[in-house]
């Protein structure tokens, strides 16, 4: 799982990568347009240690980020699963928050908290949560007629065991949503870095496009695409995990 | 280009005699109408009040071209554009420039439209008044890592005999709450722009404000520029005058102070958002950066470009010199300002040269 999604992602950076340079070179284009091969290899050199440590700094925040949206969507779909208006709300206030720009919404964010960890980290939990939880209570709410109808026959359907059916049915879906709210998670938190952080890639690629420099624009996101493609590999092995310790234990 | 040497002294009397042919045996329209993009580098605000001005009062048509003004802002980058292809002329700031030289884009000024760099900071007057570079010890500066403000601060620390330890930065974002909250002494705007939207703000709260102008301590740093292609240049130098004669006399015209009415009328056109008062100061301040005593509107100041690149090669924003010399195309800026002074100007210098301190 690691290594296909690794693999994969090197065949589109490199395809974009060749991409940049065969219009360079057939435009004649120069190094302030698109830098040459050997321009994004000494800058490679130049930034490689400053911009591993400011993806991990990212990182960081997103995967925080991320573990409270996924907290806060699980319990919000648990309750929320049964009644119509709970889920209507969410998802009305779900597509409005998505519809307003993070750009608009972040100096507010900033002025009440400062610009520290905690915004960049609001940022990244509001652009991650709200897809995740219009996912979870589609999940949630969805019920799994052929198993729930023997245990509620017998009146056995308590609201736990109707959440492990659903979660258990749904397994696949959960771990591939999970690991689609990861790159969520990493653009918002890049997203806050880019409009007001003081650390982060965000933050380096927002100095990068002050200079003009596309060489540091690029091995920054390299760092991001691969640090979220291990992210993304590892979710989903422990989906597999997961699903298959359940399956065990069931 | 210089008129010390003769070829370039013939091209400008070449360009000088077709621009006027042009005014004399006016060609048929299909033949001399040209569409051309002008992308600038900011949105559009006081800082563009004459590119407003030559597009919205027909001065571009009257000079036979059909300009398209596009708004710039912080992911826009008017060089690029022009490589691209995407724009004939635009405007970009020196260090873009000097950044796109390092690094082999075939780009050159035609004007310079700041004579005076409006990047300075604001600092309340209950602040000790900073008349010296040592004043600015031990203060909390506002800088924009990466910025041209960090870069002119950095040469300004360094001119005084000082380093970054010797002040507190404050890395500057898109909200004032830390200036107004009073946790930075300094904070860097276009003095022009928000510079008279912050003194507005704190003149109501009962608060003066001063402006630190790092031209003063001797750091000239080159604002916005008007720029186009090597190849604009070699292909059509007699458009690239025309442009520019028409850009100038826009500047000219939306600068000169017994014609406030109409320059403010076309930049509230443009800009709808600041109110009539604010843009009233901001237009009086806007003068007076662009237009100083002493100054001719588009003049390319040589030796504050050479400062410029000086300061971007001893920071390392470029690894060896430009030879900004070779990219300022003085003879088309000249020969541009000549042409347009002719027209209109005697009156408009006199006066604000009368008005500026």
């Amino acid at each position: 799982m690691l290594y296909r999604r690794l693999y994969q992602f090197f065949i589109i950076y490199l395809l974009g990568l060749a991409i940049l340079f065969t219009i360079k070179y057939t435009l004649r284009l120069s190094e302030y347009v698109i830098p040459a091969p050997a321009t994004v290899l000494l800058t490679v050199a130049e930034v490689y240690a400053r911009y591993s440590k400011d993806v991990f700094d990212t990182f960081s925040v997103a995967i925080i980020g991320q573990l409270i949206s996924i907290g806060l969507a699980i319990f919000i779909s648990i309750f929320g699963r049964h009644a119509s208006w709970v889920g209507s709300f969410v998802k009305v206030a779900a597509y409005n928050v998505q519809a307003y720009p993070i750009v608009a919404l972040a100096p507010i964010i900033f002025i009440l908290l400062g610009d520290g960890f905690l915004s960049r980290l609001l940022i990244a939990a509001m652009i991650c949560y709200f897809p995740l939880l219009l996912s979870m209570l589609g999940i949630m709410s969805e019920p799994i007629t052929e198993v729930e109808h023997f245990y509620a026959a017998t009146g056995r359907l308590r609201w736990q065991l109707e959440v492990k059916i659903r979660a258990f049915e749904n397994l696949h879906k959960l771990a591939t949503v999970i690991a689609g709210s990861a790159t969520l998670a990493m653009a918002g938190t890049i997203v806050a870095e880019f409009i007001a952080a003081n650390a982060g890639i965000g933050y380096s690629i927002r100095i990068a496009l002050y200079q003009s420099d596309l060489s540091k624009i690029l091995i920054a996101l390299f760092f991001i695409g691969i640090t979220l493609s291990c992210y993304q590999g590892f979710l989903e092995w422990l989906g597999q995990q997961a699903g298959k310790l359940w399956a065990g234990n069931a | 280009m210089s008129f010390k040497h003769p070829r370039n002294l013939i091209s400008s009397a070449i360009l000088l005699f077709s621009f006027f042919a042009g005014l004399v045996f006016p060609m048929p329209a299909s033949a001399t109408d040209v569409k051309i993009t002008y992308r600038l580098k900011w949105l559009f605000n006081v800082s563009a009040a004459g590119d407003l001005y030559a597009d919205a009062d027909g001065i571009f048509e009257a000079h036979g071209l059909y300009v398209t003004v596009k708004a710039g802002g912080p992911e826009r980058d008017a060089i690029k554009e022009l490589e691209l292809g995407y724009a004939d002329f635009g405007v970009a700031s020196a260090d873009q420039v000097i950044r796109a030289l390092s690094k082999k884009s075939p780009v050159v000024v035609i004007a310079q439209l700041f004579q005076t760099n409006p990047l300075q900071w604001v600092y309340r007057d209950t602040l000790s008044n900073i008349q010296k570079l040592q004043d600015l010890k031990k203060h909390t500066i506002g800088i924009t890592y990466g910025g041209n403000d960090e870069t002119i601060m950095r040469a300004l620390l360094s001119a005084g005999g000082m380093d970054e330890r010797d002040v507190t930065y404050f890395s500057v974002r898109y909200d004032y709450t830390p200036f107004y909250k009073g946790r930075v002494d300094l904070w860097p705007v276009y003095r022009n722009a928000q510079g008279i939207i912050i003194a507005n703000k704190l003149k109501a709260a009962g608060e003066t404000v001063r402006f630190f102008d790092p031209a003063k301590h001797g750091v000239q740093f080159v604002a916005n520029s008007v720029v186009t292609s090597q190849r604009m240049i070699e292909k059509d130098p007699a458009l690239v005058l025309r442009f520019l004669c028409a850009l100038l006399k826009g500047w000219h015209l939306a600068m000169a102070p017994d014609n406030q009415e109409n320059a403010i009328g076309i930049i509230q056109k443009f800009d709808t958002d600041t109110p009539l008062p604010t843009l009233i100061r901001q237009l009086a301040s806007t003068r007076l950066l662009v237009h100083p005593a002493g100054t001719s509107i588009g003049e390319i100041d040589v030796n504050a470009w050479r400062q410029t690149e000086a300061i971007m090669l001893a920071q390392h924003l470029i690894p060896k010199p430009v030879e900004i010399e070779k990219s300022l195309e003085l003879g088309i800026q000249q020969n541009a300002h000549q042409i347009v002074s002719k027209n209109i100007l005697e009156k408009t210098n006199v006066y604000i040269e009368k008005e500026s301190p």
